[in-house]
């Protein structure tokens, strides 16, 4: 592990002002992903601020929606009256990922903010383009099995991690960035990237910037509404693929389809095409398969994942059964 | 006769549970000690090759480092001192991916982690072997004696007499051990003396390798392992890192701890090997058994062989008149494979019992009647008379306990919302042996109370030796269990065999118990009395006012016993749940029953056994290693790729023992339930995955995708 300093921050000025001053340095939230990353040598900051104790921690109904603050834990929030009762689909994305131990200590933020888990990624033995631009992928010809079916490129095939960002994908929710001089709002689909030719770049946060919240607009999605993960195992296992599904519905009609995929693209991927084409329709399984296989049909596998394309297909139509079904 | 106040054969807690829950009992790194220093191992980042350079330069001057030690600095070493895997730091020669090719040592281990990142290597590469499926085209005969073809009657000839035959390929991947414990030493030297803190699940076969490693005599090295974290076989045999740590101390002149990674054990102590396995059966309409032929396919490593023996079981587990057995292998550039928990029955099992599940299928018999049909009334591979065998009662006492009778024959019919439930049975066997080894026993009477200390270089995995040991000692010296001390874990103690191959229990508590006769009838010729009735030692001690006395007892097995074939058995049965749109499974019950002669303590033997379980569900549903064949890496190199399963993949677990005394392996009855544990466990999975969807997945793990 590469020596650093550790300090804390007093305030989210504060915090900003001491990342913008060093371009090696870094914030620590719960340090789930951080600190692994420190360990496998992936990440070598060389000053550590440390934004435990700054108040980003509220969970609260707002005018427009429901506020969720950087720092307070995927734990509390997931279990949050407030949540659980208005937006179910985000509780249970979150209670699907991780570990309870990690949750207890993960972030709001941090958990948008984590790293794929792209073995070569981590194996600093290994080309990676994420890593170390210019280096090439590993993984393209590799091991794959766990990679990428939508919007990869030949620079990086990884995807993103997370469960809970599936979910705020689905509910349409908005970053809160904090920047040196002033605060800016980042849609949820404009906040992670696709890898492109710039695969180092998870999403559009510039060095410097924190985030301080995340704004989820009010839904009629709560009585209808699900969430599918597909693993390896039934705990503690990366989605293979993963579906935040929620409808809000006129009786039988679909007025609007909020669909995420997780596990197969270098951000939540967003069932558009899916969403488009189940919009106004009724709620059927023959229109959720359609809409599946509409979705599914600019999939393009890897060597090894070419089973994400059915189970994809499988699992947005169980999902939005589930969310029917509610 | 019983007595109410024996200790075998009752439950009790581990006399130990109290040290290890407080955090109070040792392990390697546990051990302070003034002065330390800490090692780091670097290693190679190709398969193949040669180093042509190593610049250490910038880790040298690094704050903290004491010293960087090459193959270009390190001691010149015994490489056939019997540890296993090469990596001793010797040549520039690189034989796999992640081989050892340096240490750091530095005032801290962060100090270390951080200058071994500085250290530049460059390599000659050559052509790597890493390709598993390529080389098993064109495979070799293996060295090893014991894996020579195995042809009994016509052979694999019969099979064109059969009239139902199955014929299929089953495959197994790479799997890695991972103890909680990774790995650990601390070396301390005094003169010429070596002090070695380190798990080891054989203390005098560390201490003799690491000796004639070092060029030293075993009576210079000294090992203290009175606890490890899990070993599961990766600590049988000890690897590179335990005499390297010893060096690092000689050449620094301190006492040096050297921990591996959780990413460094996936190439630093072995594997399990992957194996491609053709299973043929040919029976008659009946069910009779008329040819077995299993044909497997493994690999080793370039500089040394192990082969898990993979048709052990199919060796004995059925009457069948003509068999073939053959092993061929590939050597890779991989880390040596090694004895990993049921060595080949566990992998072999899942061949042969999925391959029976099979026939039974095409049979349209149950398959537990046609493992009865075909119970062979001595072994088949020897002709040698079974010292006992439970199979057959392990199938029908564990079909009345799991409810057999409501699985549906007909795979894919009982169905629960979108689950599908489906039951399999599988069977197991693992041999019953006893190995040399010695015991002291100590008595002391102080206040007309005698307490009693057992001593042997014994180890205990985390499996319950020191408490079984304890309950031995108490019924064989007619003391309560705590009066006893248990020392082991040390190899000043009397020798002993190791905690492996299911020869600790029977090796040890004969050696204990052999002692405590001994110790006995010793006391009883001191008196100079006769008694009607034969005293206990305790009784002994107090009647006569001893007030030490000591013996020590080096036991065999009895000659007799190699007159028999003599093992474990045992029968699996699963109940899966399988999601029929994720295709993901969870295995709601599991039911071991054992028949493996006296079992010593019912609750750590229950541990035991569904600790097995829960690694053989592993192996069916999670665990794979898997190799980037253009690196020789593993591409799945931390617990986020390797799954081990969780509680959400598994419901209820049982373990139930036949009631057997079968006294002909050894004096105690006792035939060991470490291996068996884990035989057979995949193959019932998988045969109820099968049941539940109708889908036979031949290639483990039964991953989501397999069942699309």
């Amino acid at each position: 592990m590469k020596p650093f300093q550790f300090i804390s921050a007093t305030n989210p000025g504060d915090a900003v002002a001491r990342l913008t001053k060093n371009p090696e340095a870094a914030f620590l939230g719960g340090g789930t992903n951080l600190l692994d990353l420190m360990k496998e040598h992936v990440s070598l900051p060389n000053e550590i601020i440390d934004i435990g104790n700054l108040s980003l921690k509220e969970i609260k109904a707002t005018a427009t929606g429901f506020h969720l603050g950087a720092l307070a834990k995927n734990t509390e929030t997931a279990n949050h009256p407030l949540i659980r009762k208005h937006l179910p689909l985000l509780s249970k994305a979150i209670l699907a990922g991780a570990s309870a131990q990690i949750r207890n200590m993960a972030t709001n933020g941090g958990n948008l903010l984590q790293r794929t888990r792209c073995s070569y990624f981590y194996d600093i033995s290994m080309p990676c383009n994420k890593r170390v631009p210019g280096s090439g992928c590993a993984a393209l010809e590799g091991f794959n099995r766990m990679h990428a079916i939508f919007g990869w490129s030949e620079q990086c095939v990884a995807v993103y991690p997370s469960d809970m960002a599936i979910a705020l994908s689905a509910l349409n929710a908005t970053v809160k960035v904090k920047t040196s001089v002033a605060e800016r709002l980042i849609p949820f689909k404009d906040f992670h990237l696709l890898p492109g030719n710039h695969p180092e770049k998870d999403n559009s946060l510039a060095h410097g910037e924190l985030i301080t919240g995340i704004e989820i607009p009010n839904n009629s999605l709560a009585a209808h509404s699900a969430y599918v993960k597909v693993r390896d195992r039934n705990s503690y296992a990366f989605a293979l693929v993963s579906v935040a599904a929620g409808l809000s519905l006129n009786g039988n009609l679909i007025q609007s389809a909020h669909l995420a995929m997780g596990g197969v693209a270098h951000k939540p991927w967003r069932a558009l095409q899916a969403e488009d084409f189940l919009k106004g329709k009724p709620a059927t399984i023959a229109n959720f398969t359609k809409a599946a296989e509409l979705e599914m049909a600019s999939a393009k596998a890897l060597p090894n994942n070419r089973f994400k394309i059915e189970m994809g297909r499988k699992t947005l139509i169980n999902a939005l059964q589930l969310a029917f079904k509610g | 006769m019983e007595n109410s106040t024996k200790s075998i054969g009752k439950g009790i807690d581990r006399i130990d549970g109290i040290l290890k829950i407080t955090g109070k009992a040792t392990y390697a790194t546990d051990y302070p000690a003034k002065n330390m220093a800490y090692a780091v191992l670097f290693k190679s980042t190709i398969a193949a090759g040669q180093i042509t350079k190593i610049d250490s330069t910038e880790a040298e001057k690094y704050p903290g480092v004491i010293k960087v030690i090459t193959h270009e600095n390190a001691p010149r070493l015994n490489t056939k001192g019997g540890l296993r895997g090469g990596a001793l730091l010797q040549g520039p020669e690189i034989i796999f991916h992640g081989q050892h090719i340096g240490i750091v040592v530095a005032e801290t281990f962060e100090q270390a982690t951080a200058a071994a990142h500085l250290i530049k290597v460059e390599y000659n590469q050559k052509a790597e072997k890493t390709n598993f499926e390529k080389l098993a085209e064109t495979p070799t005969m293996p060295k090893g004696k014991e894996l020579a073809d195995q042809v009994r009657g016509a052979g694999k000839s019969a099979m064109k007499t059969a009239e139902v035959t199955v014929e299929e390929l089953y495959e197994t991947p790479i799997e890695h051990h991972h103890p909680m414990e990774p790995h650990a030493t601390m070396a301390m030297w005094e003169g010429d003396k070596l002090t070695l803190y380190n798990g080891s699940q054989i203390i005098n076969g560390a201490q003799t390798a690491a000796a004639a490693t070092l060029n030293m005599k075993p009576e210079q090295v000294r090992i203290i392992s009175p606890f490890i974290g899990g070993g599961f076989g990766s600590k049988g045999g000890q690897w590179a890192n335990l005499v390297l740590t010893a060096v690092a101390a000689k050449m620094v002149n301190r006492p040096v701890k050297l921990a591996l990674t959780r990413q460094q054990m996936f190439n630093s102590v072995g594997l399990r090997q992957r194996n491609m396995q053709k299973l043929s059966i040919g029976a008659t309409k009946e069910g009779k058994l008329v040819a077995l032929a299993h044909e497997i396919i493994s690999h080793t490593a370039i500089n040394d062989e192990y082969i898990e023996p993979c048709g052990d079981c199919t060796k004995i587990m059925y009457d069948v008149p003509n068999s073939l057995i053959t092993y061929r292998v590939v050597p890779m550039n991989i880390i040596l494979p090694t004895y990993t928990r049921g060595p080949g029955k566990s992998t072999g099992s899942f061949a042969l019992e999925s391959a029976m599940d099979e026939l039974a299928y095409k049979l349209k018999m149950d398959p537990i009647e046609l493992r009865i049909k075909n119970e062979p009334p001595k072994d088949p591979s020897n002709g040698k008379p079974w010292s006992s065998r439970t199979t057959v009662k392990c199938l029908q006492e564990g079909a009345k306990a799991f409810g057999w009778d409501k699985r549906k024959a007909e795979p894919g019919t009982n169905k629960i919302g979108d689950d599908l439930i489906g039951y399999g049975v599988a069977c197991g066997t693992y041999p019953a042996r006893q190995r040399d080894s010695s015991a002291i026993i100590k008595l002391t009477l102080k206040n007309k109370v005698v307490h009693a200390k057992v001593e042997i270089a014994a180890s205990d995995l985390g499996t319950g030796t020191n408490t079984i040991l304890a309950q031995t000692a108490a019924d064989g010296l007619g003391l309560p269990v705590n009066q006893i001390t248990v020392k082991l874990g040390d190899s000043d103690l009397p020798p002993a065999a190791g905690s492996v191959g299911s020869v600790g229990a029977s090796s040890f508590a004969n050696a204990v118990n052999d002692a405590c006769i001994k110790i006995t009838d010793e006391l009883l010729a001191k008196s100079g009395k006769q008694f009607f009735v034969r005293p206990t030692a305790a009784q002994l001690m107090i009647s006569e006012s001893f007030t030490d006395f000591q013996t020590r007892s080096d036991s065999k097995a009895p000659a007799e016993a190699e007159k028999y074939s003599a093992h474990s058995f045992n029968a699996n049965f699963a109940e899966v749940r399988v999601n029929s749109i994720t295709g993901m499974v969870k295995v709601t019950r599991f039911l071991a029953v054992t028949g493996a002669g006296k079992i010593l303590n019912p609750k750590t033997a229950r541990s035991q056994i569904i600790g097995g379980n829960v690694w053989g569900i592993g192996m069916a549903l999670t665990e794979e290693s898997v190799i980037d064949p253009r690196y020789g890496n593993f591409a799945t190199r931390s617990f986020a790729d390797y799954h081990v399963p969780t509680n959400l993949d598994i419901g209820n677990l049982d373990a139930m023992f036949i009631n057997e005394e079968d006294l002909i392996p050894n004096k105690m009855g006792v035939k060991g339930i470490g291996e068996v544990g884990i035989v057979g466990v995949a193959a019932a999975v998988a045969n109820a995955v099968f049941n539940a969807t109708g889908k036979r997945v031949r290639s483990l793990p039964i991953t989501p995708d397999k069942l699309l």
